[in-house]
């Protein structure tokens, strides 16, 4: 088992390098990336049994090109001689076993080209369901098996949507480079995006799989971990790795033995995790004023103030309201906005929140979420409304999509229920 | 042979007037019965459905398809959530007993058609 997760770690440490590898000798990301794809799931196969060779990256590299110059004998004459024309003008056929040879490697193999793939990956033509699903594969070095199990969706669909993200690529004429500026900060608040969007996925779902559901936030991190080491001058960057950090040190907490919610300030403080929670401080620390000030760094600011709190009751509710005025200015949206009456509601008591939820009524992009009539729910609560607390608590159940959430929300709104016998059991 | 158990909405309506105790029952003998189904392997699929209030239902009117909000049938009648089981029809009725025997609400058991011509 031990053995097992050494050779992942491994196999998902050095797929970026062969795959940038062999991009930059070869062009053609799409059947590149296939090739190292195929390469990956044989080391995977034979080196738990057989022990890791002692250079792994060339045997992958090895493994991958073979795998590409097979390829690429499998299409037609026709397709070959176009494809080599148009892309490949120093020619293709190399000896199957030439990357495997000392000297005859490819160039720059020791290269890490992490960035480079991140910001392919993450190009601004696919849709965020393939940036993601991209990402773990290219640049995270995961199997389209393993990516499949994580969101929870058939291996073919995970499949189609890999090749579609890479003929998009090819549409769009991306190149395997870093962007220059002024694109390049543009670009990387995508690629920060997409990571964001990973850890989240793995990290808001807590029923089913929920191991599966882990690996997710754990590729997040180690993905943000890396970039953070390429660019340490990036204060977002670290902002969102210390965010995720800050974050994830809480998720035993988040549910208990039976999977159910267990809210922030009913959480067991005792099960957070105090190194990861000491280890995004400190990326925080060093990160804040070494840059502008970004979304990333705020929030990672706000659940440091959350982890840092002893009990629910010493949280420093006034110094979170201050950060999401600010976040307000920088990064306004409806869900800041929630987020804010909370703290509000906690600093000036729940009719002030619930004057603030009052500006979302109307906001379309909150008409498919069950978090404002929780919130809301949650705040009528404290002011003593139970009827109207309990209505909005049934509601948000009844738009909920996460049945743990479901779940929640129909038994807060059952704990404010006194039900009277029935007076006609048959209805 | 496949079984599909259904759930029917009725008893999202049903269980509003129960008490927390016994709506945290309820979802501890589901969550159990399909970590069980799971482990024994006779789980081939289950999933919820969210609420029949937020169902769509796309009729043809005027000549084309035309979608408008809400489920098509009474909300009591709406798929809630199924399981489809790998089994002969004494255990997948066994299985939705369990459930009935405390929900006090019906369940529905169907065979799932064999895509084979067998005789």
């Amino acid at each position: 088992m031990n053995g097992q997760h050494r050779v992942e770690d491994l196999l998902r440490e050095v797929a970026p390098q062969v795959l940038g590898a062999l991009v930059r000798r070869y062009g053609q990301f799409d059947a590149c990336e296939d090739a190292v794809q195929e390469a990956l799931l044989a080391a995977a196969l034979q080196w738990p049994g057989e022990g890791v060779p002692d250079r792994p990256r060339s045997w992958l590299l090895t493994v991958a090109s073979r795998a590409l110059v097979d390829a690429w004998r499998a299409d037609s004459a026709r397709r070959r001689r176009e494809t080599a024309a148009a892309l490949d003008p120093a020619g293709h056929m190399l000896p199957a076993d030439a990357a495997g040879i000392p000297g005859v490697g490819l160039p720059g193999a020791g290269r890490d080209d992490t960035l480079a793939l991140l910001f392919l990956c993450c190009h601004p033509a696919l849709s965020p369901p393939s940036q993601l699903a991209l990402t773990l594969r290219a640049a995270g070095g995961l199997t389209t098996a393993q990516i499949a199990a994580a969101f929870l969706v058939p291996e073919a669909t995970i499949a189609k949507r890999i090749a579609r993200a890479k003929r998009h690529i090819r549409a769009a004429g991306a190149r395997f480079e870093l962007p220059d500026q002024p694109q390049r900060t543009e670009r990387l608040a995508v690629v920060l995006h997409v990571l964001y969007l990973i850890f989240n996925e793995g990290y808001t779902t807590s029923s089913g799989p929920a191991l599966q559901r882990t690996d997710l936030t754990a590729e997040a991190i180690r993905l943000a971990r890396r970039l953070h080491r390429l660019l340490p001058g990036e204060a977002e960057a670290a902002g969102l790795l210390a965010l995720m950090l800050l974050t994830d040190a809480r998720r035993a907490a988040r549910t208990d033995t039976d999977g159910r919610i267990v809210p922030l300030a009913d959480q067991q403080r005792d099960q957070w995790d105090t190194a990861a929670i000491a280890e995004g401080q400190a990326i925080l620390t060093r990160a804040l004023g070494t840059g502008p000030v970004g979304p990333y760094q705020l929030q990672a600011a706000i659940a440091a103030l959350h982890d840092e709190a002893p009990t629910a009751e010493a949280t420093d509710w006034p110094q979170i309201l201050a950060l999401y005025d600010v976040l307000t200015t920088i990064a306004p949206g409806p869900l800041v906005t929630l987020s804010r009456a909370v703290a509000l509601a906690h600093v000036h008591g729940p009719t002030a929140g619930l004057a603030l939820l009052g500006t979302l009524d109307t906001d379309d992009r909150m008409a498919h979420t069950h978090r404002l009539e929780a919130v809301r729910a949650h705040l009528l609560e404290q002011t003593g409304n139970t009827t109207a607390a309990r209505h909005s608590y049934l509601r948000a159940a009844k738009i909920t999509a996460s049945l743990p959430e479901q779940r929640y929300l129909e038994l807060r709104a059952a704990r404010l229920h006194h039900p009277a016998p029935p007076a006609n059991p048959a209805d | 042979m496949k079984y599909m158990i259904m759930m029917f909405g009725g008893l999202g309506a049903a269980t509003q007037d129960r008490s927390a105790e016994w709506i945290a029952s309820m979802h501890e003998l589901l969550m159990k019965l399909d970590t069980e189904l799971k482990q024994s392997g006779e789980c081939v699929a289950s999933d919820a459905l969210v609420d029949p209030s937020q169902a769509r239902t796309v009729r043809f009117t005027g000549g084309a398809p035309v979608p408008t909000d809400g489920p098509f049938a009474e909300v009591k009648e709406s798929l809630a959530g199924y399981w489809i089981v790998e089994a002969d029809e004494e255990r997948a009725l066994q299985i939705a007993s369990r459930v009935v025997g405390y929900t006090e609400y019906p369940m529905e058991v169907r065979r799932i058609m064999d895509h084979s011509a067998q005789p």
